[in-house]
């Protein structure tokens, strides 16, 4: 038998005997109705000030502006004419920002404009979705006590994964994109641009109508993509790292799907985080190159 | 069919929970088929043209991100089925 086979074998041993071994201790608990898995995306606020209150998803926000300004300025000032690696990801991640999202999607000088605007929309909903893989003490409503002081329970949660945050990023793109093709076209050119070339007569009653609501719904595509995507990672990792167990309390369970808890992390970290903050800049970029020409 | 087995669902008290099964379940159905034919047709025209590569790789992840998206509108729209009931 090869090491790796061995080592794959006992690895599967180990997974199976936990199953069992918890499946002894345990027993098949009762159904456990406390636990509600929405309060786990709840919003509490810890400084009330009416419409300025804070809670965690502001923290988050703020933390995340703060990464946004400070690494990038910090790198900037550091430039070296022989990179090293940080510097090296970071000119990587400029050039998919300028050439990818900007460059492709819009003529050069509307680019030169707007990838100010687009470079920092990507790296914002970037910097808000990684975060949001790091668990932090958030959790307020469930504390716990290290040395007498209560600690609120760590959690991972996502300022994106609050259908608020995305709404107002994608109002500004739709404000933004408007704003241009307006600009450039003039308010009747632009509405006149909506509606495609060759349509005539009484096809026009059918296809404008449907033309504007299609530039309505790019508002809640972009922004129920970006949360939904996250809400649903954020979701399914919570419940297969202990939720489900917790509340069907059948403790075997927590380890039964711990694995898949993993990989799903891994995926999300890996490729829905980036994913998403980069399908948010490209389709704002998409949107705002063709609002300044006819189709 | 559909209407049958939600029929039967709400005789036998099932209700809720069925709005995240059906939800996120067709949601998967049609978002797996969709992922499915944008990695099929990437594999088929980088053989085909394997100089296109980059281009492709970029246009794929795009089609990849606005189909899987397809599966999350099911299974929010399930989600809110099960909160607001």
């Amino acid at each position: 038998m090869s090491s790796t086979r061995k080592l794959l074998l006992s690895i599967f041993g180990f997974y199976v005997f936990g199953i069992v071994l918890l499946l002894v201790i345990f027993g098949i608990g009762k159904k456990n109705n406390s636990f509600q898995i929405q309060n786990e995306f709840k919003l509490v606020n810890w400084v009330n000030l009416g419409v300025f209150s804070i809670n965690r998803a502001v923290v988050y926000l703020v933390i995340s502006t703060i990464l946004t300004i400070v690494t990038m300025v910090w790198i900037a000032r550091r430039m070296q004419a022989r990179p090293n690696k940080v510097q090296t990801a970071v000119e990587t991640l400029y050039s998919l920002m300028r050439d990818n999202i900007t460059g492709d999607n819009m003529g050069d000088a509307m680019a030169r404009r707007w990838f100010p605007f687009l470079g920092a929309l990507f790296l914002f909903i970037w910097f808000n979705n990684l975060i949001g893989y790091i668990p932090l003490p958030t959790n307020s409503e469930e504390t716990f006590n290290i040395f007498g002081v209560a600690v609120p329970s760590f959690a991972l949660y996502a300022a994106t994964a609050n259908i608020s945050v995305p709404l107002v990023l994608a109002l500004v793109v739709f404000v933004a994109f408007n704003w241009e093709g307006v600009r450039t076209q003039g308010p009747i050119g632009y509405v006149k641009s909506l509606i495609p070339a060759g349509v005539h007569g009484p096809m026009l009653l059918l296809i404008a109508p449907l033309e504007v609501i299609s530039t309505f719904m790019r508002l809640i595509s972009l922004t129920v993509r970006l949360f939904a995507n996250i809400l649903a990672g954020h979701m399914i990792i919570l419940f297969m790292s202990g939720a489900l167990a917790v509340i069907l309390g059948l403790s075997f369970l927590g380890w039964f799907t711990l694995p898949a808890a993993i990989l799903i992390y891994l995926f999300e970290l890996g490729l829905v985080a980036t994913l998403q903050a980069f399908i948010f800049a490209t389709l704002s970029a998409i949107y705002l190159g063709g609002a300044v020409t006819h189709h | 069919m559909l209407t049958t087995i939600i029929s039967f669902a709400a005789s036998s008290g099932v209700g809720a929970g069925l709005g995240i099964g059906i939800g996120g379940g067709l949601g998967a159905v049609g978002a797996g088929v969709g992922i499915g034919i944008i990695f099929g047709k990437v594999i088929e025209s980088v053989t085909r043209q394997p100089e296109m590569r980059d281009e492709i790789t970029s246009i794929q992840w795009l089609g990849f991100a606005l189909t899987e998206a397809v599966f999350f509108y099911g299974l929010v729209a399930g989600l809110l089925s099960y909160v607001l009931k």
